[in-house]
């Protein structure tokens, strides 16, 4: 067992090197996890996702912006690569499986793939259709895979009327699965008007969505763990 | 004075009787389209068809300007990219690129085709300028818009590469959209020759919501004051999404005007840029007049006039789907309020 300074000092490292951008960093940090004997789902979220959770603060004080958060988010995937396969399957009451694409006539993924990233960091199953997606795809995917959450993402107002068809097709045949849309001309009001469970304007909210579900799922790990004390 | 004469006034800075209502971004109805009895994806193939479809608007509504292209692919695909144009969608889908030009970092030192303004749909752009010329341009302006060296380069390259660059590799980043630029001109050249009265430059991608005021500066406005320089009929710069550190130097760039979404707070950009810049915009075309009702788009179009715009312009292309009453009550409101203030 790694003793807690040490610990402290590879978090402190996979976090910084998620903020700063630091590929090298967060290899370096996930690979002295590993060695050092840390759980790597913990090195995951006290590291990466906390470092992650900085960078969207940075972004909403407007001190970063897209580019940097790509650069982020390269850096984190840097050290999940390394410490995922070591990840023992996180118990924690859901199944988590999602389907994830931008709609047809969208060529446009970034925030999706962000989104896409906090579900990988968080161990969800992804199922990611990619962009300028065939409507019925998604339902299909849906049905296949049942999965619990669909996500729905446009760039443009003109690719976005597509989403309800989706969407009323999905509840029409599985009531219970959850679905957020997302993109910059999304909002609450069309959520509600497109049938949708949840929605993320832009690229800084779809991050502080996904981080918010996967701090909820980091809080319900921690009160598991406090509970096996 | 018809809507001609006081668009042309207000781009040379003449006064006025009222506010026009008008756009330079795309502004085809479904409406349109269906009394036309075409299919939207012919459109995009058919110079006749899309000047026709372009005409509607002011036919149907008195919508103040005639504006080709209806796709944001023009450019791109003159350069060598394939799009798709969802022949087969059964509602409304804009085209979309297909194949990128570039790959990867490596490929970024691109040398344009030679043939550009002949290229694609070039030639048939310069059709569909004169046919809807010679159909409504004794009454109202005609526009016609080319993209922005940055938005243009995230089309021929992955997006995700480009932003990381232009952090990463800016020296590579400012030669490609310098590129950019001058396939721009070619085809902005063009649209002049054609007849088009102003030309607007759709600098989307740009937006501060993706990049940084300082990244802006530094890597976007060269470019676009090389493009705007060579623009010899009247132009505006339009830039989406937050606009508000970078709205003085959207001027710098040197269009006749500028043109500013929803997220702009116009009212402050008018104050920093002072009585006689020429600002418009600044509506939702989405949720005001396509998902808002009459009172709605009424009010709406109230506080762009009181915020102080120089024209009532939708925040980016309206939407084909928009309710044809919201249309006229959008028209009605601009002609009896825009000569009150």
């Amino acid at each position: 067992m790694a003793d807690e300074a040490k610990k402290k000092e590879i978090f402190e490292k996979l976090r910084n090197g998620v903020i700063q951008y630091d590929e090298d960093a967060c290899k370096e940090g996930a690979q002295e996890a590993l060695d050092a004997g840390i759980d790597p789902n913990e090195a995951i979220f006290d590291g990466l996702v906390s470092g992650m959770e900085e960078v969207g603060r940075l972004f909403e004080a407007q001190e970063y912006f897209v580019p940097e958060i790509l650069m982020c988010a390269d850096a984190l995937y840097a050290g999940l690569d390394i410490l995922k396969p070591h990840c023992k399957q996180m118990d924690i009451g859901v199944k988590g499986a999602v389907v994830i694409g931008t709609v047809e006539g969208d060529v446009h993924d970034i925030g999706k793939n962000l989104v896409k990233m906090m579900f990988d960091v968080a161990g969800f199953t992804v199922y990611d259709l990619g962009r300028d997606v065939p409507l019925d795809q998604f339902v299909e995917e849906q049905l296949r895979t049942d999965s619990e959450l669909v996500c729905l993402s446009a760039m443009m107002t003109t690719s976005m009327v597509g989403m309800p068809k989706v969407i009323e097709k999905i509840k029409a045949k599985n009531p219970d699965c959850l679905i957020m849309i997302g993109g910059a001309p999304t909002s609450k009001d069309l959520a509600e008007k497109f049938g949708a469970d949840g929605y993320a304007e832009d690229a800084s909210n779809a991050l502080k969505e996904a981080i918010k579900m996967v701090s909820f799922l980091k809080k319900l790990r921690d009160e598991k763990a406090a509970a096996n004390k | 004075m018809n809507s001609r004469e006081s668009v042309l006034k207000l781009f040379k800075g003449e006064e006025i009787h009222r506010v026009p209502c008008f756009s330079g971004m795309g502004n085809i109805t479904e409406e349109g389209i269906n009394k036309l009895g075409y299919k939207f994806a012919a459109i995009h193939s058919d110079a006749k068809k899309m000047a026709e479809t372009a005409a509607s608007t002011y036919k149907l509504f008195g919508f103040e300007s005639g504006v080709v292209p209806v796709d944001l692919c023009v450019e791109a695909e003159a350069m060598g990219c394939v799009i798709n144009v969802y022949p087969n969608a059964e509602g409304i889908l804009y085209p979309t690129i297909k194949e990128k030009l570039i790959h990867k970092e490596d490929e970024m030192d691109i040398k344009l085709p030679d043939n550009i303004a002949s290229s694609g749909r070039v030639p048939l752009l310069v059709e569909a300028i004169k046919l809807l010329k010679a159909d409504i341009g004794s009454d109202v302006a005609i526009g016609s818009y080319v993209l922005g060296p940055f938005t243009l380069a995230g089309q021929i390259m992955e997006l995700n590469d480009l932003l990381k660059l232009s952090f990463k590799k800016a020296d590579k980043v400012a030669k490609l959209l310098d590129a950019m630029a001058d396939a721009i001109i070619i085809v902005a050249k063009e649209y002049e020759k054609a007849g088009a009265d102003f030309i607007t430059v759709r600098e989307m991608g740009a937006t501060s919501d993706v990049l940084s005021p300082r990244v802006f500066k530094n890597l976007i406005l060269p470019p676009l004051q090389k493009i705007i320089k060579e623009i010899k009929v009247h132009s505006v710069l339009h830039i989406c999404g937050k606009t508000n550190d970078i709205v003085t130097f959207m001027m710098e760039a040197g269009p006749t005007a500028i043109s500013v979404e929803q997220k702009n707070d116009v009212a402050e950009t008018r104050k920093k840029l002072g009585k006689d810049a020429l600002i418009f915009g600044n509506f939702d075309p989405y949720n005001v007049l396509v998902s808002g009702d009459e009172t709605l788009v009424r009010t709406t179009m109230r506080q762009c006039i009181d915020n102080g715009v120089s024209a009532v312009w939708p925040g980016c292309d309206i939407w084909p789907a928009v309710p044809p009453q919201n249309m006229r009550a959008m028209m009605d409101e601009v002609k009896n309020y825009g000569g009150k203030r």
